[in-house]
């Protein structure tokens, strides 16, 4: 019971730290594709009096990515409905040149201002539309949602690594005493630590495994029963076999220094 | 003879330094010699122990045993030293959660001996102590002496070149401490072991002959 108890202290920390972890692996992977849906949609406005090449308006700002030209024609047909063909022509020839201008990654309001004017230092260009307003609203609630869960696994982390640390007090007093002694009969590090190594690290390997499993069933088994949209259009971002792998590092990695730690401050002092 | 352990100008202190407790110390121990270091509560005996074993770092001076010098030795040095030493202390330092028959072998697990060979010594040795047959039992299932007859059982086990007891009988009626001064005194005349015993006072049966050092107004003296 002792064992388990003792197993368990260390490993239900160590597997919030993971499934945090994880939830930001799983979040990112789907904030991605959610930001590449939003980026891909957005595209401002702009009206120079010259046709321009995308290269030219790359030169104003490195965020510009495509320039799609509208076709004036179309523009023409639409407003001049009705019109002869000699006005319509001549409503062509009037109209400047319209673009609809991609950028490389979904931008704050800030950074869209800073390409506005960018473009509008070029005497070529006569108008710039960021549609601000439509596209700030969607940033805003995207922006908060990404920010309150990295808060929240941030939480989740911080009381986790807080409990890692009660159960490496517990660990040094539990091991304290026998590495002292084996430290005054010449035993080196490695033997002294030997069995909280051996502990940590089966601790890590269940509490990745239990983990993984977490999201093995989130993944194939609730995710495509649930009925939400979501989760069947992405169930292959839900989790990927390279977390396991992440998380075993991830979890190694705390294991090692966790217990490193204990072994270092449980040292007899050479006073 | 060639000189175990040397010591010459030692001061040994705590507090970083400042409080001193013992003052320019000089003096030579050779191999196979059984050591009495006595002298009133806190005159500094333990820390002159301590400092053998490579647990305080001497202030100022030489401290010398078995080559290797306690004042600027490195950390890997001193955990080979430590491998050549047997120590029994007057609160035994057994590994509670060992059995006793792990406990007196831990000095052959940390050089690295086979299973094989750690069960043999093991069984040899609780024999020597006669404790044969608790050598599955666990420390705290034992009474005192048996548990500071394990303890000396353990710092015999590697045949160390010197054995260092800080009151190796402190805590234990007369029966159990004849057992102990009589495995010490085994140990110094048939493996000619260099025994250092810091200890209140001389038992009154003792068969070897012996050198007394006595720590007094922060001086180590040697009586003769």
């Amino acid at each position: 019971m002792k064992f388990i108890k003792n197993h368990l202290m260390f490993m239900l920390p160590l597997m919030a730290i993971l499934l945090g972890i994880e939830f930001y692996l799983v979040f990112d992977r789907m904030t991605d594709s959610y930001e590449k849906g939003l980026k891909e949609g957005y595209t401002m406005l702009v009206v120079t009096k010259k046709p321009v090449t995308l290269t030219r308006l790359k030169k104003h700002n490195r965020h510009i990515a495509s320039a799609e030209t509208i076709k004036r024609e179309h523009i023409v047909s639409e407003v001049a409905k009705g019109v002869s063909k000699e006005s319509k022509k001549e409503i062509l020839a009037a109209l400047p040149y319209f673009y609809n201008v991609g950028l490389d990654s979904y931008l704050g309001t800030r950074e869209l201002e800073k390409i506005k004017s960018d473009l509008e230092k070029d005497l070529n260009i006569k108008r710039v539309e960021t549609f601000g307003s439509s596209y700030n609203s969607a940033y805003r609630l995207f922006s908060f949602i990404k920010f309150l869960l990295k808060v929240f696994i941030g939480f989740m982390g911080i009381v986790s690594l807080l409990l890692v640390i009660k159960q490496m007090e517990i660990w040094k007093y539990a091991h304290k005493e026998r590495m002292q002694v084996m430290e005054i009969f010449g035993a080196p590090l490695m033997l002294r630590s030997g069995v909280l190594f051996r502990i940590a690290i089966v601790d890590a390997f269940i509490a990745t495994l239990l983990t993984s499993g977490v999201f093995f069933y989130v993944k194939y088994i609730w995710a495509p029963q649930s009925g939400i949209d979501l989760m069947v259009q992405k169930q292959e971002a839900l989790f990927k076999t390279t977390d396991m792998a992440i998380l075993l590092g991830a979890a190694l990695i705390l294991v090692i220094v966790a217990v490193y730690t204990v072994v270092v401050s449980s040292k007899g002092v050479r006073e | 003879m060639s000189n175990v352990i040397s010591a010459k100008n030692l001061t040994l202190a705590y507090d970083s330094g400042r409080k001193e407790i013992i003052q320019n110390a000089s003096f030579d121990i050779r191999k196979g010699d059984f050591v009495f270091i006595t002298g009133p509560s806190g005159s500094g005996k333990s820390t002159l122990l301590k400092a053998l074993y490579g647990q305080l770092k001497p202030k100022s001076g030489n401290l010398v045993i078995g080559g290797v010098d306690l004042a600027h030795v490195k950390p890997r040095k001193l955990q080979e030293l430590r491998t050549h030493l047997g120590i029994i202390f007057q609160d035994y330092k057994l590994i509670n959660e060992w059995t006793v028959a792990k406990n007196v072998v831990l000095p052959l697990m940390i050089a690295g001996y086979s299973m094989d060979v750690q069960q043999t010594q093991a069984h040899r040795l609780l024999k020597h102590v006669k404790l044969a047959e608790h050598a599955d039992k666990y420390p705290l299932e034992l009474s005192g002496g048996e548990q500071q007859r394990v303890g000396v059982a353990r710092a015999l086990s590697k045949n160390p070149v010197v054995i260092l007891a800080d009151e190796p009988t402190g805590n234990l009626d007369d029966y159990s401490s004849n057992v102990i001064w009589d495995l010490m005194e085994n140990a110094c005349q048939q493996l000619e072991t260099t025994v250092l015993v810091v200890t209140h006072k001389i038992p009154t049966i003792f068969s070897l002959p012996y050198r007394h050092f006595i720590i007094e107004s922060k001086g180590v003296y040697e009586v003769h």
